[in-house]
């Protein structure tokens, strides 16, 4: 199954944030930086490690196919001064992951920086911000 | 309708009340010769470089040559899976270590001014007991640094005996180990620093490299967290996200 982006839609939220302006000036080339998505999905998996922290969830595309997704984070030392501990996240958590995308194609983001956020089912958020 | 223009004009007075306040603070004076703090430069948010590519001098043939090897994964030249030297946990070195979004703090003693890094848990010595840099160093990572107050306000730290396996930033650029970095941190206030930094290496370029006047700001109540690179770690990411985001099976 081609997991591309463009054939999520329900369970899959894009948000075509308008912020290219903040994103373009620098960038990882592995990403499309100039066009965060959210994604929602179960948590499999929450890595808290240097230089950076992981999240693995699952997310069902339109025709309810599971999709695996890997997210990029950033490191632990600015997560913590934005609230996070390692236990944060954790397994079976419902949560939208705002990210950019893997210009590949691949089920693979990063969220961080000034567009990543998490949002959990309860409302409560987590940022990344750099501070 | 009128509830959001309501809502406007909070978010407006609330934001204007939050600039007084910050520019109250900032009116305060620095201290005289005293660089203590946790600091964190103001940059665009991600890695950056000591210059911008557009204001990076001509290079020698000696430079272009080892231009010419590199893939770094951002700017003009950025590829998904290149061969920066930190994807394998090698340091980041002085100057690049500047320029990643993460504090600093300096600690000053009598002799020396210490400039602890979040990024890879590193530090390095700034010698301000009168000594001159030495004339033959080892190379190192980090080179080898002195320093001397301008005034009251302004640290100028003049470094030296770099090895030339490092970048200049995110974007490549190389350097050898002739590099001599100069830096002026100018505390104009309580809570800001203007920093300039200047690298002069005839091997590599043929003009001295310049970086923007950059601003950096006070980080009260922040502590200094621990960022190494570790490889385990850094090659387990590798594996489960770096390669398979440029497509690469996941290992």
């Amino acid at each position: 199954m081609n997991p591309r982006l463009v054939t999520f839609s329900a369970q899959v939220v894009m948000l075509l944030v308008v912020c290219a302006s903040l994103l373009a000036h620098h960038g990882n080339a592995a990403y499309d930086e100039e066009h965060p998505i959210t994604i929602k999905g179960k948590v499999t998996e929450f890595v808290w490690s240097n230089p950076h922290c992981q999240i693995y969830l699952d997310v069902k595309d339109q025709k309810e196919n599971v999709v695996s997704w890997s997210v990029e984070s950033q490191s632990p030392g600015i997560l913590r001064r934005n609230g996070w501990t390692r236990d944060s996240i954790k397994p079976a958590d419902h949560i939208a992951v705002t990210l950019v995308p893997a210009k590949s194609g691949a089920p693979v983001g990063f969220s961080g920086e000034k567009t990543g956020k998490i949002v959990f089912d309860d409302g409560h958020v987590l940022k990344m911000d750099l501070r | 309708m009128g509830s959001v223009v309501l809502a406007f004009a909070f978010a407006i007075s609330a934001r204007a009340g939050g600039q007084e306040k910050a520019a109250k603070e900032s009116a305060a004076p620095a201290p005289k010769r005293d660089s203590s703090g946790v600091w964190l430069y103001q940059g665009s948010g991600g890695q950056e470089s000591t210059a911008p590519e557009k204001d990076m001098p001509p290079m020698t043939a000696w430079a272009k040559a080892r231009f010419d090897t590199e893939r770094p994964g951002y700017g003009t030249r950025a590829v998904p899976d290149g061969n920066d030297a930190i994807l394998q946990c090698d340091p980041a070195g002085f100057p690049r270590i500047m320029f990643f979004p993460t504090p600093f703090e300096f600690v000053q003693g009598s002799d020396r001014i210490i400039q602890f890094f979040e990024r890879e848990h590193a530090w390095r010595p700034i010698w301000t007991d009168g000594r001159s840099l030495p004339k033959d160093p080892d190379p190192t990572w980090y080179g080898y640094a002195i320093g001397h107050w301008e005034g009251d306000y302004t640290l100028v730290v003049e470094s030296s005996g770099f090895n030339d396996k490092t970048w200049l930033g995110a974007t490549g650029y190389p350097h050898s180990e002739e590099m001599r970095v100069t830096e002026r941190y100018q505390r104009v206030d309580r809570n800001t620093i203007l920093y300039n930094i200047r690298v002069d290496d005839p091997k590599a370029y043929t003009k001295p490299v310049i970086g923007p006047e950059r601003i950096m700001k006070l980080r009260p109540g922040v502590e200094i967290g621990e960022l190494p690179c570790v490889w385990s770690e850094e090659n387990s990411f590798t594996k489960r996200i770096r390669e398979p985001a440029v497509g690469k099976p996941n290992r």
